[in-house]
């Protein structure tokens, strides 16, 4: 306790709240003086919210001590290189600059934000179990919607993090990322964020789902500037660990890596960098213009004013269209990774597989308007952005058939990690599917805006990131604590899971064709949607409790698991070729490139060399 | 730009200098006389391009950074390209608001000072290059060269954002341009203040540059902070570029 | 050779047991208006693609899971096969060719939706929260429902008084968003009688689950008969206050909120049944009496009195531009609502 107390963490939070008391006093003084109304229904009025939180922010990042070393250098003083964490827990609650240290702060963050997320939609889930209104009013539950799904796609840029920090500099042979201190920054200002998104929650909430539309998201309560201001700061830690990834794998790759030599989860984060480090504006601008319509009357939503509601769409979808595939690159390219390895075969057509990455993510930046089919766009626009969309289904379907080819005729073992890496692809096929429907207009014209939407995201973004995380998760845990996980509960984990979620997600698809529309609170009861809601809200529960048992076999295995200091698949890659747990600036020996990496089945092959240790 | 001698480098940067002034003058005549977009978005593309090449000098981006991955320059090298890819991020910032600028008023602009609009122009433009001076001089070991130069540099930025938030405003704001009245109002405001924002972004980092050279923390050899503080004086310089024809001179008055 | 024969069928088998699967359930609403053929016509194609490529992979992937599974004891590492270019070129070619296919039908499919009858009956359409309104120029009167005669086109002029709303009525297909200042337009045609309900598809606020009307689709004669009747209708209210405060009431969208028998809309205020000469509570524990003075400070500036136990009322009255006059008779409506 003590120790958390003294920890980086506690005086963050504990700044935050003085920054947010002092920022929101200031306006309100100011207010007071200027003979504006001065408090708002909320305590604070809506513009001291905002100040307040920005300041907060700031004096958070102040009082954890990221930005002390950035202090010093402005300051003229010199600062050590690396620092040394503290052994045991306590590094992962203060400020470390070791990428594995890290990864690992991203990830659990990111496990603590999914079962946030999932519990607000367990609660909107049972409202919606049976029709009419139960527990939540109308604006409640836009509240719980639009939080549950911001709050997972938050989960998710937190748990791709997580992934790329731990093993992109493992990967590639380096001692840590280009830039650690911009690292740690990036994950230190993603918490007062995560405070903002769920304060949110008690600040009247926003009634317009997590796309935050004008004029709507222009009349909310204050809760949606908390909402705002949570995004804005989330992207900036996008921005800049997309930044952080870009560099370290052009400046710090072992001798040999050449482009076509790079394990294929780099070519994975090197294509979601792309597109976080730059699309990521978009959408900080697209909130930033709401907050200040709401904030000085500026007009660029406001119809009345001259300004154009359907401007912001295209802003907001220029980011959040190529984001989508932010969140299931690292995840295919996990899915690509180990295929090999429990197939003992080498990846089929690997230089195919890394460039249909690269492609996803470039023509992912033509086809944003497929959201806004029915938004009254320009009807012109319609069309190319059809074939546009369709295009990308192109080198999607280059991995899977690869990935089909990589498995046949290989010898194919299914421990939990594999299990997960196949429930992926099944569901993520499921998904992608479902996307050229949604991709024609005409039928487009019907589905927008329908639970088959809601289907087909979820079947995206499960099989395309919480499938492949939690394979991730298995498989690298060895490799983190030197002990793996326990098969049986891994199993139980995976058969509780993954027929469960079918059912969620194909039964949503079901009843939006019939007519279920999204972000609603009531359904007609005469649509007849009672029973398959019910099932689909028992489903969303035993997904639930899979990721519990989930959680319980991690904190177990931590303490109890088997040991597993060496090479426990069998695997060719760089970091498995070193004892578990990996010291503090990974190889003690440097290692250099020699071959292929997924040359499983040539005999005597090596993918790299170290150098002998110094006598 | 090490091997070069000291004056050689300096005439460049006043040739440059001349060159963007020069367009400048090209730009405003171009936008009085004839009004035609083409040609404006091209005179603005060259300035950029000048700027680019020549003050922020987005070619050491190529170059080839000897020594071990731990030295010095090998750093350099990577810090480098971590600014530029900031850089990128940030322009894309920019590129929304000019996007959203063009769809909301169209070929219509606001009703703009055009005597104040081209002095804080020209005062940025002149501070680029006092900015250029300073550097050439420190990667000569110039101290007090680069010292006086980023002082004009500091001055001429602080000029610019009371230029345009202290006046600028004040007169639109007279002339029944607020930020609340109609959506010209909020682009103009908005673009404005998101640059000014950025202007003084780099006077801080200017300053703080200012004062580490004078604790000698930097040398000819060493000077990445100089580097960094002198690349994105320059961005901010660039983004108006685009910023000033977009705002002041192309397409007829509302 | 073999593997490939039998996954070859397999891959057959399973994508006409999809399909079949799929369709026999029936997948979409009754086909109510002539839009709905194209659409579904292309639909039925997309159905088809899914089947099929769903089967093309997951066939394969179980039927390796099954049968190269690795044998016990074995340690040996599979085959080095490390790609095949041809393959991969093939499987991109192949797929590039079909969208680009998908894509063309898709035009034509939204080409045939699109298709102008000039002939067609316009309905002007206001959207606000939470309510719809259909005003019919051709006739002069403003009905809460939409009501339209089958196999004649019908072309909507849509608009909203306050945020983003959409017009969609499921067995229709064809969804189209309205977007304050600006006017959207929405053709259809109705080729099968019946009552159907538009839903708002677009998130506009807490009462979006409950923004529906109807949507009756009768012969020429009845409809014919319905314009009388709401003609006769108009023309009466013109004539007394009371008449035009209920026209005015349904039109401003009160009736989403409020309703006059006494029950409570979901996200909306008292009913108005009895209000008028009453005693409220409000939210700081005082009590007032139901006067004129009372309604018109509730509707102009809704933030200032607020009932106890609602949240304030998101309409405004003096955003609206309700006049005085309407609201004199929109009182004098309430007044009736003994
Ligand atoms: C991880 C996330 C993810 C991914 C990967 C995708 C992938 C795709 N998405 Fe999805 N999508 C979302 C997340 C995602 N989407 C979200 C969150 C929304 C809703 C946002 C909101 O409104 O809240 C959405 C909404 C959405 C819409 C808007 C619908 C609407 O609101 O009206 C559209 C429309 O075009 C669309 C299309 C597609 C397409 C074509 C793909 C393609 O990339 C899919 C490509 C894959 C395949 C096609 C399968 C494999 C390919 C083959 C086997 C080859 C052969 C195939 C063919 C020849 C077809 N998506
Ligand atoms: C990654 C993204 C993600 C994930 C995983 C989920 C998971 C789930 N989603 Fe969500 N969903 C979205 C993203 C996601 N969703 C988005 C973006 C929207 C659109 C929002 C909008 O319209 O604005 C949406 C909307 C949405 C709707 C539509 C609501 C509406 O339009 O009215 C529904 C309805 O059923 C739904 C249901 C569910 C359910 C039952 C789950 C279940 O799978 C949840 C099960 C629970 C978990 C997976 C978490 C368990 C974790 C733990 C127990 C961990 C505890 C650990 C520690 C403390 C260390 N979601
Ligand atoms: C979006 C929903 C909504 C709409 C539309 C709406 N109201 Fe209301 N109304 C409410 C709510 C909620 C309350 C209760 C809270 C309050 O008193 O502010 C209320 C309260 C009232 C009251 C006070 C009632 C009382 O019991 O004291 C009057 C009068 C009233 N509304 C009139 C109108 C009129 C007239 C219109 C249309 C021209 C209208 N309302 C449209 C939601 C609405
Ligand atoms: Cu109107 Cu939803
Ligand atoms: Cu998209």
């Amino acid at each position: 306790m003590k120790k958390f107390f003294k920890s980086a963490l506690a005086r963050g939070l504990l700044w935050q709240l003085v920054g947010t008391l002092v920022g929101g006093g200031f306006v309100t003084g100011i207010r007071a003086v200027m003979g504006l109304e001065a408090l708002g229904r909320f305590g604070f009025s809506e513009p001291a919210w905002v100040f307040g939180g920005l300041i907060g922010t700031l004096t958070f990042l102040g009082g954890s001590g990221v930005v002390s070393d950035w202090v010093k250098w402005a300051r003229g003083i010199p600062t050590h290189d690396h620092h040394e964490d503290p052994p045991g827990w306590e590094k992962f609650i203060n400020v470390s600059l070791d990428h594995k240290v890290i990864g690992i702060q991203y990830t659990l963050t990111a496990l603590i934000v999914l079962g946030l997320g999932g519990t607000f939609a367990l609660i909107f889930r049972t409202e919606l179990a049976a029709s009419g209104l139960q527990f939540l009013n109308g604006s409640q539950y836009n509240t719980m919607v639009g939080l549950h799904g911001i709050v997972m796609i938050v989960a998710i840029l937190l748990g791709i993090a997580g992934m790329m920090n731990y093993l992109v500099p493992l990967l590639i042979g380096a001692a840590d990322m280009a830039f650690p201190r911009l690292n740690a920054f990036s994950y230190w200002i993603t918490i007062p964020a995560a405070i903002w998104l769920v304060s949110s929650l008690f600040l009247g909430g926003f009634d317009t789902g997590w796309t935050g539309y004008p004029p709507l998201s222009a009349r909310a309560p204050v809760g949606m500037q908390m909402f705002f201001l949570a995004v804005f700061v989330v992207g900036w830690s996008s921005i800049l660990g997309g930044l952080n990834l870009l560099v370290s794998v052009a400046r710090m790759r072992a001798k040999g890596m050449t482009s076509f030599r790079l394990p294929i989860f780099v070519w994975a984060s090197i294509a979601t960098s792309l597109i976080s480090l730059t699309a990521t504006q978009l959408i900080g601008l697209s909130f930033q213009m709401v907050m200040f319509q709401r904030l000085f009357g500026m007009g660029f939503f406001d119809p009345a004013k001259g300004g154009n509601p359907v401007l912001f769409q295209h802003l907001f979808w220029f980011y959040s269209h190529p984001a989508v595939y932010v969140f299931i690159l690292p995840g295919l390219g996990i899915i690509s990774e180990l295929l090999p390895v429990f197939v003992r075969k080498p990846l089929f057509g690997y230089r195919w597989v890394a460039m249909s990455s690269l492609g996803i993510a470039l023509v992912g930046f033509l086809v944003w308007a497929h959201h806004m089919f029915t938004s009254g766009m320009n009807e012109y626009l319609r069309v190319p952005f059809m074939y546009s969309t369709l295009l990308v289904a192109v080198p999607t379907g280059v991995k899977f058939f690869s990935w089909v080819a990589t498995i046949w005729g290989g010898k194919i073992e299914t421990p939990t990690p594999m299990l997960f890496v196949l429930g992926g692809v099944v569901v993520f096929l499921l998904g992608g599917l479902s996307g050229p429907p949604n991709a024609t207009v005409s039928t487009d014209l019907h589905l927008h805006d329908t639970y088959f939407i809601v289907g087909h995201f979820h079947d995206t973004m499960f099989g395309g990131f919480v499938f492949p995380f939690f394979a991730a998760l298995y498989y690298w845990f060895p490799k983190a604590t030197g002990r793996r996980m326990n098969e049986f509960l891994g199993k139980v984990h995976f058969w509780l899971m993954t027929p469960s979620f079918l059912v969620l997600t194909l039964g949503m698809m079901r009843i939006g064709l019939l007519g279920m529309r999204r972000r609603i609170s009531d359904y007609d009861a005469a649509l007849g949607f009672d029973t398959t809601h019910l099932v689909l809200t028992v489903a969303g529960f035993l997904i639930f409790t899979s990721v519990l048992v989930f959680v319980y076999n991690l904190f177990r295995s931590m303490k109890k698991g088997e040991i597993a200091t060496g090479n426990l698949w069998n695997s060719r890659s760089p970091e498995w070729q070193v004892d578990s747990p990996i010291p503090a600036h990974n190889y003690a020996q440097p290692f250099e490139v020699v071959g292929e990496p997924y040359d499983y089945g040539l005999p005597g092959s090596k993918f790299v060399e170290f150098a002998k240790p110094k006598p | 730009m090490a091997h070069t001698n000291q004056s050689e480098a300096l005439r460049l940067g006043i040739t440059i200098f001349i060159f963007l002034a020069l367009l400048t003058a090209l730009e405003f005549v171009v936008a009085l006389a004839l009004n035609s977009i083409p040609l404006l978005v091209v005179v603005a593309l060259v300035k950029a391009g000048l700027v680019m090449y020549y003050y922020m000098h987005i070619y050491k981006l190529q170059q080839e950074s000897g020594g071990g991955h731990d030295s010095y320059e090998y750093k350099t090298g990577t810090n480098r390209l971590g600014l530029w890819l900031f850089l990128l991020s940030d322009s894309f910032v920019f590129g929304g608001l000019l996007v959203s600028r063009f769809n909301l008023l169209g070929f219509t602009r606001p009703h703009l000072s055009q005597v104040l609009g081209l002095v804080v122009t020209v005062v940025l433009l002149v501070s680029s290059f006092f900015m250029n001076r300073a550097e050439t001089q420190m990667a000569h070991g110039n101290k007090k060269g680069f010292l006086g130069n980023t002082l004009v540099t500091i001055l001429l930025g602080a000029g610019f954002v009371i230029g345009v938030v202290g006046v600028e405003w004040q007169l639109a704001a007279a002339e029944g341009i607020r930020a609340s009245s109609m959506v010209d109002g909020g682009i103009f405001y908005m673009m404005t203040g998101m640059h000014a924002f950025h202007v003084l972004t780099g006077v801080l980092f200017l300053w703080i540059v200012y004062r580490n050279a004078r604790k000698d923390v930097y040398s000819a050899e060493k000077h990445w902070g100089v580097e960094a503080a002198t690349v994105y004086w320059h961005f901010v310089d660039v983004v108006w570029i685009f910023f000033y024809p977009a705002l002041y001179l192309i397409g007829s008055v509302a | 050779m073999l593997h490939f024969i039998i996954v070859g069928i397999l891959v057959i088998v399973m994508a006409i047991l999809t399909y079949l699967g799929l369709t026999g359930i029936g997948l979409l609403p009754v086909q109510a208006s002539a839009q709905a053929i194209p659409i579904d016509w292309m639909f039925n194609y997309q159905v088809i693609a899914i089947s099929f490529l769903f089967a093309l992979i997951v066939v394969p992937l179980v039927y390796s899971l099954i049968v190269f599974r690795r044998k016990k004891g074995d340690t040996t590492d599979a085959e080095h096969i490390e790609g095949n270019t041809t393959l991969e070129i093939t499987w991109t070619v192949i797929p590039l060719f079909v969208v680009i296919v998908f894509a063309f039908m898709g035009a034509k499919s939204l080409g045939d939706t699109r298709r102008v009858d000039p002939q067609a009956m316009v309905i002007n359409v206001t959207a606000q929260q939470f309510a719809f309104s259909f005003e019919y120029p051709d006739y002069g009167f403003t009905s809460k429902e939409l009501y339209a005669p089958v196999n004649k086109q019908l072309l909507l002029k849509m608009t909203s008084r306050d945020v983003i709303h959409s017009f969609w009525v499921p067995e229709f297909r064809v969804k189209q968003d309205i977007v304050p200042g600006r006017f959207t337009e929405y053709r259809i045609t109705p080729i099968l009688e019946g009552v159907y309900k538009v839903r708002c598809a677009e998130v506009c606020g807490g009462g979006h689950a409950g923004m529906r009307s109807s949507v009756e689709i009768v012969s020429q004669e009845r409809f014919d008969n319905w314009v009388k009747e709401k003609q006769a209708e108009a023309l009466a209210a013109s004539q007394t206050p009371e008449e035009r405060g209920q026209l005015l009431a349904t039109s401003y969208g009160c009736f989403g909120c409020h309703s006059v028998d006494g029950s409570l809309l979901p996200n909306g205020g008292p009913s108005w049944l009895g209000l008028f000469g009453s005693q409220v509570e409000l939210e700081d524990g005082s009590t007032v009496l139901v006067d004129e003075a009372y309604i018109i400070q509730s509707v102009m500036d809704p933030a200032s009195q607020v009932v106890k136990g609602f949240s304030p009322m998101t309409f405004n009255g003096t955003d609206a531009g309700l006049t005085d006059a309407e609201l004199a008779d929109i009182i004098a409506y309430i007044m009736t609502l003994k």
